[in-house]
């Protein structure tokens, strides 16, 4: 197999979100993909609390020499992957620096706290501004929603962040290992759905 | 993604901690794996049962823990390879029987796996269960990444059978639930045949009777085995050390700290300066190993989580051996360099590091590091656990808390571990008065009750789950009804082990492979211990109430109350909403005296939220799941259900 | 007078357990519950004002706002309260006779009210063997279903709530002298809402010098008879000083001393006995069985029993003047208790002058000559 070169090596990616948005799988179909393409991948995750409300945050890290830390270092992520924003926000304080990129969702799920009026959630505005500050690039996408419109189902919302990710070209992902990978564990009409959220996903950023 | 029982040799594969240990298994040829579900340790035994049935392998999860390591024993005594999963808390059920085992002796090898929970993240406590190998006397394997996790695994087989008796191997959450690539190895062909020889020779380790009497002899013998372990372990391809020749610092570590260890060291440059003794056999330690490496050097920092089980036994061969290489100057956990409680990570490291080398290091910019800690203040909100949306914990847990603070007699409830052990906090109204072990709530719950003696009136309930109810809540009903405790007990069935992942419990028509079962009612059980049972629906709040004052109100003894709706995460409703849910944001009273946010307050199912700008109740569609509970909550039917076809 | 909201009542009323079970703040929101004739907040409320304070009888009551509303002056602090007229009284011939608990009375008016379409719905008590259960009634036949008084405190306020909640306007509520203070409040608005219209249109008051608890009561009869055999209960007037539980075979006579430690605490500070804040207010007659006493005292309640009379559903005749003097003298003896017993407890220290409810301030300044 031939390796690409990572722009980082390891390339640290943190996928972070709100338990069941489909955190593990999208690090785990990420993961293969990147695994296939000869690479070293290690994933650290926390589940457990991750259908319960809490924040779940999986830790994605590429090498070509060997398996790594499955805990990243504070400072040390180049890409952040938020499915919920306030979580991009919470990773950031802890893994951020200059440099680090951020995809994010914009559709929030409001913690407990807020629901109950204890706590206060931020406008959309600031969360991006924040985002936007606290990196080198961020990229905002609806994914929930448009995931809710075209596929009639929330959760997907996970896939199409992955090919957004695609789109970015910060990591040398292919859609045929996506394909082949989804094809392994799904029937077919969830591989086409599947894919049509990965491409949409590509589109999003692209455009 | 992978298919774990496919030989594939030689080719490399992303798999999870858990599943790394199992491949280990099958390619050990494993005939027999039993366990009972815990976080991390479940998709062990999950990832075997998947396995396609050619592959002749019995999977079982067991009542409880003890019985899953009679079980994996009974194969061990029939020649058979055999393992046993747990998790930390597992350990301490089936110690009564490990310890006689431990005595007896084993036959085909067989394996302990406890995954402990360093930090706590998904038990309520991070108990250890590396110090019972020292307690049993018997080998302690840890796997520091994810292709040892499968190579360990497979060689603790040998290992056992080396020594005719048991090994643990002890994974952490940490690598449990990570993943990384690991290199597939071969499966054995050919079938083992199961028999148990038990007419030779008394004292015949192979075919005679298997005890652990006379206690002497055994014990004398287990000490040989011992022995024999330590010399295999001397010469261990899994201890390695990496550094230079005479480092200015020794790290000895195990487990997952050995890649937070190295990460560490890399990320201060520290590679030509430190040397990393990274241990796979723990304990006993191998002395001849240990002199050579401890003599390269006069400081040693001994980094592991939780208990300093590896410190102590390094200081105690240290100081054996100390005429040899000298006095060592130790940091670790008794020195205060690293905490005795929670889970370590790079950056604790690093910060150890930083301090013995007296050096600088700053893991982001500050004026970076300060704006994010701003921002993070006044824009992510903390996330508290909660019930999921359509969790039916939160319904009975609102039934329950209603009826007794209704009953106003200071009524409580006495809980253990489950999903429900989130009823200690707001989600669950804060019900739970007393959280320990499984099955516990019962036990307490069944001395509570008799404390009427010395004046004591509160109304007495307990929760557990239905799984929970074969582990170990039997035992306490059957003795809060034999001694007249009046209590309530709560089974909270949701048809399934829900936290660990919906495994099959003996409530059910399914095993672990999947295959039919005869189930056990619950209700049954009950009932023929002696309890009165009523069984209610907890998503119909006026018929549990009802069934639950009526139970209070009999002060005679054991009343059970057993609340059957299925888990919102199982299989059968995840995909589906039973109603479409709105607000009609005309009749909804919002923060008016009348009803002041019930609903979002209070009940706060995640799948209804406050809509700060329009001052009501709104449903958050992409939460909620449509289990139309929360239309019986609202005081003035604002919030409408509606049948989905 | 100071308006809070549900935590000062659970602090100064649940907790001081001066709460009479009046039902006044049950059914009002999700939060006030009642069973087993207890009160109970199932959650907090964080609102600093809410009308479950504002209509409990048992915290501060303004009673000078009350009369000036009601009878257009300050409050006077009389034995019977304002009244027009004073009578003996009786079911007349046209009311359908039923287990009265005296003379029927205010089972005839609740009917003749129901059936003239003054009220569109009634509040009455019924009961579940010894439980009251609070009914909202709208037919005249089940007026007499409620017939007879159950001594035990009952939440009967809470189906005012419920029938304001199923849009009733026209409320007929039969109750307790505390029940009717907190109906009197209810009528008046105190939290100035705009959209507040009031939904009671006519209150029977019945005499009242203490209601028991139902918990302890309970306890204290069931270690004594079966209660499933109970039928009735009654309390003849003085001098007998008993309590009869008629069961089917016989009946029992229990010494009020016996019963006493059973009254509800927040009995042992009330001023009032003769419901005055009430259209009517109706007792039994001292000395004939069959009859009652009736204080005739808003303009609605005199025009409502000269109907009566009229349409032959009561009968009205002279209170002898002997009658009268012992109302007065029961009455006064009443206010003279409250007083003492609120007075005994604000002298004490100050934890125990803590405990008592705001309502002290307010009678010392005007409640009693
Ligand atoms: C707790 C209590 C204490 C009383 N103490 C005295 C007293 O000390 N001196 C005296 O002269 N009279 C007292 N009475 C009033 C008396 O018992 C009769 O209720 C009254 O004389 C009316 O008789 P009646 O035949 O017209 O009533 P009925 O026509 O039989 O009607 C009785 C009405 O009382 C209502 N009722 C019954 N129990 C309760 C309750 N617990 N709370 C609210 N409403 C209720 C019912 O809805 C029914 O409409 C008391 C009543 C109660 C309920
Ligand atoms: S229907 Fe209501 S209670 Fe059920 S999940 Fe939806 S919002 Fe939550
Ligand atoms: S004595 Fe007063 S407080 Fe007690 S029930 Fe009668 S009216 Fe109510």
């Amino acid at each position: 197999m031939e390796k690409t070169k990572l722009s980082f090596d390891p390339f640290n990616l943190i996928i972070t979100g709100v338990g069941g948005q489909g955190n593990v799988m999208a690090s785990r179909v990420l993961g293969n993909m990147l695994s296939h393409k000869g690479f070293h991948i290690t994933i650290g995750e926390t589940f457990g609390a991750s259908q319960r409300g809490g924040s779940v945050m999986s830790h994605v890290r590429v090498s070509s020499a060997s398996s790594l830390s499955p805990q990243i270092a504070r400072g040390q992520a180049h890409m952040i992957i938020a499915l919920e924003p306030i979580e991009a926000i919470r990773v950031l304080m802890t893994y951020g620096n200059p440099e680090v990129n951020v995809l994010c969702n914009i559709r929030p799920i409001h913690p407990v706290g807020v629901i109950s009026g204890e706590l206060d959630y931020p406008s959309l505005e600031d969360a991006k501004a924040y985002v936007t500050e606290l990196s080198k690039s961020a990229w905002f996408v609806n994914a929930t929603d448009r995931a809710m419109e075209q596929m009639g189902n929330p959760i997907f919302g996970n896939i199409i962040l992955l090919g957004a990710l695609a789109g970015t070209n910060l990591l040398p992902l292919d859609r045929d290992d996506f394909k082949m990978i989804i094809q392994g564990d799904m029937t077919q009409d969830k591989v086409k759905i599947n894919l049509d959220a990965y491409d949409m996903g590509m589109e999003m950023v692209k455009g | 993604m992978t298919r774990i029982a496919d030989d594939h040799k030689g080719t490399s594969h992303l798999l999870m901690g858990n599943e790394a240990i199992a491949r280990g298994a099958l390619e050990a040829g494993v005939s027999v794996a039993a366990g009972y579900p815990g976080t991390p340790s479940s998709e062990i035994i999950s990832t075997l049962a998947k396995v396609p049935k050619e592959h002749n392998l019995y999977v079982e999860w067991s009542t409880n823990e003890k019985v899953a390591m009679e079980v994996a024993a009974a194969a061990s005594f029939a020649g058979l390879r055999s393992m046993c999963v747990l998790k930390q808390n597992g350990v301490n059920v089936a110690a009564d029987f490990l310890l006689h085992l431990s005595g007896s002796g084993t036959r085909g090898g067989i394996i302990i796996v406890p995954c402990d929970d360093p930090g706590a993240l998904s038990s309520i406590n991070e108990g250890e269960s590396r110090h019972f190998a020292r307690l049993l006397e018997i080998p302690l394997l840890e796997p520091g990444n994810f292709q040892e996790a499968k190579d360990m695994t497979k060689w603790a087989f040998e290992l056992s059978e080396e020594i005719r008796n048991l090994v643990m191997v002890r994974s952490v959450t940490r690598l449990s639930h990570a993943s990384g690539n690991v290199i597939f190895g071969e499966l054995p062909k050919e079938a083992p045949r199961a028999f148990f020889k038990h007419d030779g020779f008394i004292l015949d380790p192979m075919e005679g009777i298997v005890v652990s009497v006379p206690v002497s002899y055994r014990h004398g013998q287990q000490h040989e085995k011992l022995k024999k372990s330590i010399e295999i372990f001397e010469t261990s391809p899994f201890n390695i050390y990496t550094g230079p020749d005479n480092p200015e610092l020794l790290i000895i570590t195990a487990s997952v700290c050995d890649l937070y260890t190295r990460e560490a060291v890399h990320i201060l440059g520290l590679q030509d300066r430190v040397g990393v003794l990274k241990l796979g056999t723990t304990w006993p330690l191998p002395p001849k190993l240990m002199e050579k490496v401890m003599g390269r050097t006069d400081k040693i920092l001994i980094i592991e989580e939780v208990i300093p089980f590896l410190e102590e036994n390094v200081k105690i061969l240290a100081s054996e051996l100390a005429p040899k290489i000298g006095i060592k100057t130790f940091f670790g956990k008794r020195d205060g360099s690293l905490p005795m409680a929670g889970e370590l990570n790079p950056d604790l490291i690093i910060s150890v590091l930083v301090k013995i080398f007296s050096m600088r290091y700053e893991s982001m910019p500050s004026s970076y590091a300060e704006k994010a800690e701003t921002y993070a203040l006044k824009a992510a909100p903390a996330r508290d656990l909660t019930f999921c949306p359509g969790c039916p914990h939160r319904a009975s847990f609102w039934s329950i808390h209603n009826v007794l603070k209704m009953d106003n007699q200071e009524g409580f409830v006495c809980g253990d571990i489950g999903c429900y052990s989130l009823a200690t906090l707001p989600t669950g109204f804060m019900s739970l008065k007393t959280m320990h072990s499984m099955g516990s709530g019962t036990g307490v719950a069944s001395g509570f009750g008799k404390l009427d003696q010395f004046g004591m009136e509160q109304p007495i309930l307990s929760v557990c789950g239905d799984s929970t109810f074969f582990h170990s809540v039997m035992p306490a009903l059957v003795n809060a009804v034999h001694h007249k405790s009046n209590i309530t007990v709560v089974v909270l069935d949701n048809s399934g082990t829900a936290m660990t992942g919906f495994q099959p419990h003996p409530g059910l028509k399914v095993d672990a492979r999947g295959n039919e079962a005869p189930n056990i009612d619950i209700q049954a059980v009950c009932e023929a211990i002696g309890a009165k049972v009523k069984t209610s629906d907890p998503f119909d709040f006026d018929g549990t109430q009802k069934a639950l004052f009526d139970l209070l109100e009999d002060k005679e003894g054991v009343k059970v109350l057993i609340l059957k709706q299925i888990c919102a995460l199982s299989p059968e409703k995840k995909e589906k909403k039973m109603f479409e849910m709105s607000v009609n944001i005309e009749e909804c009273l919002g923060q008016s005296c009348g009803c002041n946010r019930l609903c979002t307050r209070i009940f706060r199912c995640p799948g209804l939220v406050w809509d700060k700008d329009n001052q009501t109740a709104r449903i958050d569609e992409a939460i909620c799941t449509g289990c139309g509970v929360c239309a019986n909550i609202c005081p003035s039917g604002a919030i409408k259900k509606e049948e989905v076809a | 007078m100071q308006i809070s909201g549900s935590n000062e009542l659970v602090e100064q009323i649940l907790k001081n357990d001066l709460c009479v079970a009046c039902g006044a703040c049950v059914g009002l929101c999700p939060y006030f519950k009642v069973y087993r004739g207890k009160v109970a907040m199932t959650f907090p409320c964080d609102l600093t004002q809410g009308r479950c304070y504002a209509y409990c009888p048992k915290t501060e009551v303004d009673y000078d706002n009350l009369s000036q509303t009601f009878y257009g002056k300050p409050y006077q602090g009389s034995a019977l309260g304002e009244y027009r007229r004073i009578a003996a009284s009786r079911a007349g011939d046209k009311m359908i006779s039923g287990p009265f608990q005296n003379g029927g009375t205010v089972s005839a008016l609740m009917t003749l009210a129901l059936k003239t379409g003054m009220i569109d719905a009634a509040v009455l008590t019924d009961s579940d063997g010894l439980i009251p259960v609070p009914r909202l009634i709208t037919k005249e036949e089940e007026v007499v279903q409620c017939a007879s008084a159950k001594y035990v405190a009952s939440p009967t306020l809470s189906c005012v709530n419920k029938g304001v909640e199923e849009g009733y306007d026209r409320i007929g509520v039969v109750g307790t002298p505390c029940q009717m203070t907190a109906v009197a409040q209810m009528k008046c608005n105190l939290l100035d809402k705009a959209d507040f219209k009031d939904p009671i249109a006519f209150t029977v008051g019945l005499f009242c010098t203490w209601a028991l608890d139902f918990r302890t009561f309970v306890d204290f009869l069931s270690d004594r008879l079966d209660l499933s055999t109970i039928c009735s209960m009654d309390i003849p007037p003085p001098p007998a000083e008993v309590l009869i539980v008629k069961t089917a075979d016989k009946d029992i006579e229990i010494p009020l001393s016996d019963i006493r430690p059973l009254v509800l605490k927040g009995c042992s500070v009330c001023p009032d006995m003769t419901a005055e804040w009430a259209d009517v207010s109706v007792g039994a007659y001292e000395g004939k069985p069959g009859w009652n006493t009736l204080i005739i005292r808003s303009e609605k309640g005199e025009v409502m029993v000269d109907e009566a009379v009229k349409e032959g559903f009561l009968i009205v005749d002279e209170l002898p003047a002997l009658n009268l003097a012992h109302l007065i003298q029961g009455a006064d003896g009443k206010k003279r208790r409250a007083r003492e017993n609120i007075e005994k407890a604000a002298a004490g220290n100050d934890s125990e002058r803590n405990k008592q409810p705001a309502v002290t301030e307010n009678w010392k300044m005007s409640s009693f000559q």
